[in-house]
């Protein structure tokens, strides 16, 4: 176990490396750059060579990414363009905010679609499971922007339910669990009708396994044969999903955090992508393929607990 | 005998989604009896079992009949009743070993779990489990609770559902083909230890099995199924020498164990083969022994060597060597039929891999047609590849299921770079040659039957024009009828076009019949090879022996008695 976990932290490592270095060629190859947003219309050669020698954007583009490499060892993500705050501050200050709406919204999708996607399973083609069936298909198929507008003006600017921006007040718990109820509904809601369709899927296909029939056929009570073993391997291919599915989360949350004016790290791309800031588009960029990374491993991890065959690295 | 029967069923009649499954079942198992229910698949003997556990998937319906237990009719019994007669009254074992057990959980656990209904803490339950283990033949019981199904061999997890099954001593115990899955030592050994619980336990049995050999074995009396329908009930000795039902004597004839002369054309459902026919071994110049042969194999050594880089990187442990073949030679001529033999693991699949080049050799050669192939540049090599075809286990299934058996049939030709005008020509003649008529080119494979299937698999193989045949366990889960069919048309092709076949089998029964030399393999090695009649008739390897003994090769005699000389098999690999 200590060995399968040790091998997917490295993986991990690998992949946040490969990802921060394809991120630096994809961003410094898209048409403008920070230097010419910066000085204006009016920049003078001398002030641009100036400038790009103080960010290091005359040096070849190896070189730039082994510095940048160095430089993040050391804790250094650089200094925001524009206000020249370091950007690894910045970074960590929006980081809870999107790791609290990520968290939030897997609980949620979970929390609603496992027991709902188990219930249709073992009531299968009944009045329930078909209201199920509709119901999610309808949910995964809104746009989570639409959600989150819609949302936005039925709860909070019509109802007045659930404030509209922000993301609470500091040290408030209660306050900022308030602000986070719009903002995960929009981003979870696709997720319930997703882990709901496909725990009922893969619960179907696990309760018809011989093994199923065996231990009922020991006289096992149902509750102990479809919750304790057949939903516990059920979830496997689940828990697979929402890792990956995190990184899909975290675009919603993009939208999410631009419609609901929060602070958090998917604001913080945005913003930077329209002035070309570079520091902290690395940055943040680099944060999020640090959250995807962990939810994959994560959700390796736990798969592997699930099933030993997995952790002994045979396929299952 | 006017005490009731410990079951009774009555004209049950059950069907899934409408289509029926049985119609009107009758038969009664007395205390301590055991009854074997015979029939070859898809004639409703799981279906039947399942039905008196109540066990049935949703889409099954009763629709008539009763299932009396001890008295207690079953189909009225409350859904809590009905689970508290399950694993403590009635119990099951069913038949793929390999997907029987929980896949997640430790065995202790699952041994444990279902004594939820005992007293005693823990540790109590994991010593009981440890006991009943031991029981069952499973080495090292206590180490064997921490493993996880996977861990275990075929074999011993086979023996790990019989110790479940049997740990609440049960008063019947329904065991659905639990030995198909295993090859023919472990089935014999299997065979003993089921009779030797029920006799321990005096419980009665229900046996479902599609081979007719296990039946003088185990049983008392024999239920002949058919379509859903019973044919015949009766004693054993009676049903199996005297069958009443014209389908009980076309499944004793079709039994290739039960021909006692050798012959190349095997009884088939349909065939006009009769008893009395002389023994048919093809035209004598059937086997041209030529320089060079179809294929020469010298010193052939395959080694699998399993790498974990991080392993090896922290130096905890070298590399996992396997010996999977240890130098094997050996010759097939132009037109002869050659078989090797021998259990799972032994290195027969590694060996036909290698010929047909899925498999990389480590040491030694093989020539096709005089050519080595083993070191020849891939262009060279494709034209030689040709002449050897491979025929899967299950050549349908392991092929794409939305590509028309016309367009399948033919795929070789493609791969091989075989210039074809007329494709679908080029499919009706191959479909012809192996009596498939040109309306099944446009059928999808899950519209084929069991052995239809196994013909278009022929079909394939020959697409290529092959002069040497590779048939990976060409009989493996076929109905005897279905298998006779299989192996005259191969004869048959055979005679026709010259063809060599080489066949990887542990059907003992079926290699006597239609091989003309034979080659046991134990362990990567051969350890013995010669013509079928010697090798059957004087044996001299010890492994042969045990082999043959454990394989009803005699008709008539019994297994168990011959499996008691055989002595505990120990080839066994997880
Ligand atoms: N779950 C199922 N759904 C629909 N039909 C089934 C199902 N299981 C079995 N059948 C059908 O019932 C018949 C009997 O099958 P089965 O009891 O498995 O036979 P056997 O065990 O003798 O091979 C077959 O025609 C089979 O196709
Ligand atoms: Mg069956």
């Amino acid at each position: 176990m200590l060995l399968f976990v040790l091998r997917r932290i490295l993986l991990g490592l690998l992949i946040v490396l490969l990802a921060v270095t394809t991120l630096y060629c994809l961003v410094q190859a898209a048409p403008g750059n920070p230097i010419d947003i910066l000085l204006g219309p009016r920049g003078s050669p001398a002030m641009k060579a100036a400038l790009e020698a103080r960010l290091g954007l005359d040096q070849p583009l190896p070189v730039q990414i082994v510095k940048f490499f160095g430089s993040l060892l050391e804790g250094d993500l650089g200094l925001d363009i524009k206000t020249k705050r370091p950007v690894a501050e910045l970074v960590l200050e929006r980081l809870p905010k999107t790791i609290a709406l990520l968290a939030a919204s897997l609980l949620f999708a979970s929390a609603l679609g496992i027991p709902l996607g188990c219930f249709a399973a073992t009531h299968r083609d009944s009045i329930a499971d078909r209201i199920v069936g509709v119901a999610s298909v309808s949910v995964i198929s809104i746009p989570p922007l639409i959600i989150a507008i819609y949302g936005l003006l039925l709860f909070a600017a019509w109802l007045k339910w659930l404030p509209a921006v922000g993301a609470g007040d500091r040290g408030d718990l209660a306050d900022q669990i308030y602000h986070l109820v719009l903002p995960t509904l929009a981003v979870a809601l696709n997720w319930i009708g997703y882990v709901a369709r496909l725990v009922r899927a893969s619960m179907l296909e696990i309760l018809n396994e011989d093994y199923i029939r065996n231990a009922r056929a020991f006289g096992l009570g149902e509750g102990r044969v479809v919750f304790r073993y057949a939903l516990r391997i059920a979830v496997a291919p689940t828990v697979t999903v929402l890792g990956i599915g995190v990184g899909y989360m975290l675009g919603s949350a993009i939208f999410a955090e631009i419609v609901f004016a929060r602070p958090g790290i998917g604001k913080l791309i945005y913003d930077a992508l329209l002035v070309r800031n570079y520091p902290v588009i690395m940055g943040s960029v680099l944060a999020s393929t640090v959250i995807l990374v962990v939810a994959t491993t994560v959700s390796d991890i736990l798969n592997a607990l699930i099933d030993p065959r997995i952790r002994q690295g045979q396929e299952a | 005998m006017n005490e009731t029967p410990l079951l009774e069923v009555g004209e049950l009649a059950l069907s899934y989604a409408g289509v029926p499954a049985l119609h009107g079942v009758s038969f009664r198992v007395g205390r301590g009896r055991v009854a074997g229910i015979v029939g070859e698949s898809g004639s409703g003997k799981s279906t039947l079992g399942a039905a008196i556990l109540r066990l049935l998937p949703p889409s099954a319906r009763v629709t008539g009949g009763n299932i009396r237990f001890d008295g207690r009719d079953l189909l009225a019994l409350s859904p809590g009743e009905m689970r508290a007669l399950r694993g403590t009254r009635v119990s099951f074992i069913s038949q793929d070993p390999l997907r029987a057990l929980i896949p997640t959980l430790s065995i202790g656990r699952q041994m444990s779990d279902i004594q939820y209904r005992r007293s005693g803490g823990r540790q109590r339950k994991r010593r009981r489990a440890a006991e009943m283990l031991e029981r069952v033949g499973v080495p090292e019981p206590e180490q064997r609770l921490r493993a996880y199904p996977h861990e275990l061999s075929g074999g011993q997890r086979q023996r790990v559902s019989i110790a479940m099954a049997m740990m609440m001593r049960p008063d019947l115990l329904i065991a659905d083909e639990p030995t198909t899955a295993l090859d023919a030592t472990l089935e014999a050994q299997i065979v003993t230890l089921l009779r030797e619980l029920q006799a321990e336990a005096g419980c009665a049995m229900i046996f479902v099995t599609h081979d007719l050999g296990l039946l003088p074995e185990l049983c008392d009396e024999v239920v002949v199924m058919e379509r859903g329908e019973v044919r015949e009930t009766g004693p054993v000795g009676r049903v199996l020498n005297a069958p009443a039902s014209d389908y009980t004597r076309m499944l004793v004839r079709c039994d290739p164990a039960r021909v006692a002369e050798k012959t190349r054309r095997l009884p088939t459902r349909s065939g006009s083969w009769k008893a009395s026919d002389p023994p048919w071994l093809g035209p004598p110049e059937r086997i041209r022994r030529g320089e060079p042969p179809v294929l020469a194999v010298e010193g052939l050594e395959v080694t699998f060597r399993r790498r974990s880089w991080l392993r090896g990187a922290l130096g905890t442990r070298g590399d996992f060597v396997v010996r999977a073949v240890r130098g094997a030679s050996f010759r097939v001529e132009q037109g002869e039929t050659v078989a090797i033999v021998g259990e799972s693991g032994s290195g027969k699949t590694t060996i036909a891999r290698s010929i047909v080049g899925l498999q990389k050799s480590e040491r030694g050669s093989i020539a096709v047609g005089g050519t080595d192939v083993t070191g020849l540049p891939p262009r060279a090599l494709k034209a030689l590849r040709r002449k050897v075809a491979m025929m899967f286990q299950d050549p349908v299934g392991s092929l794409s299921p939305r590509f028309r058996v016309g367009r399948l049939v033919t795929e070789p030709m493609v791969i091989h770079g075989i210039p074809t005008r007329d494709r679908r020509g080029e499919a009706v003649r191959l479909l012809d040659l192996v009596g498939l008529d040109a309306s099944f080119a446009d059928r999808y494979p899950h519209e084929l039957s069991g052995g239809q299937a196994r013909r278009v698999g022929v079909a394939r193989a020959l697409s290529s024009s092959p002069e040497l045949v590779v048939a990976d366990e060409p009989t493996a889960g076929l109905d005897l009828s279905i298998q006779g069919e299989l192996l005259n048309l191969l004869a048959e092709i055979q005679e026709s076009i010259g063809l060599a076949i080489l066949i990887i089998t542990h059907n003992l029964a079926v290699v006597r019949h239609i091989s003309d030399r034979t080659i046991v393999m134990h362990r990567g090695e051969f350890v013995e090879q010669g013509t079928t009649e010697t090798l059957f008739r004087s044996p001299r390897h010890e492994y042969t022996r045990r082999l043959l003994a454990a394989s009803r090769h005699e008709p008539g005699e019994s297994q168990v008695k011959a499996s008691a000389r055989t002595g505990d098999l120990d080839g066994e690999t997880p």
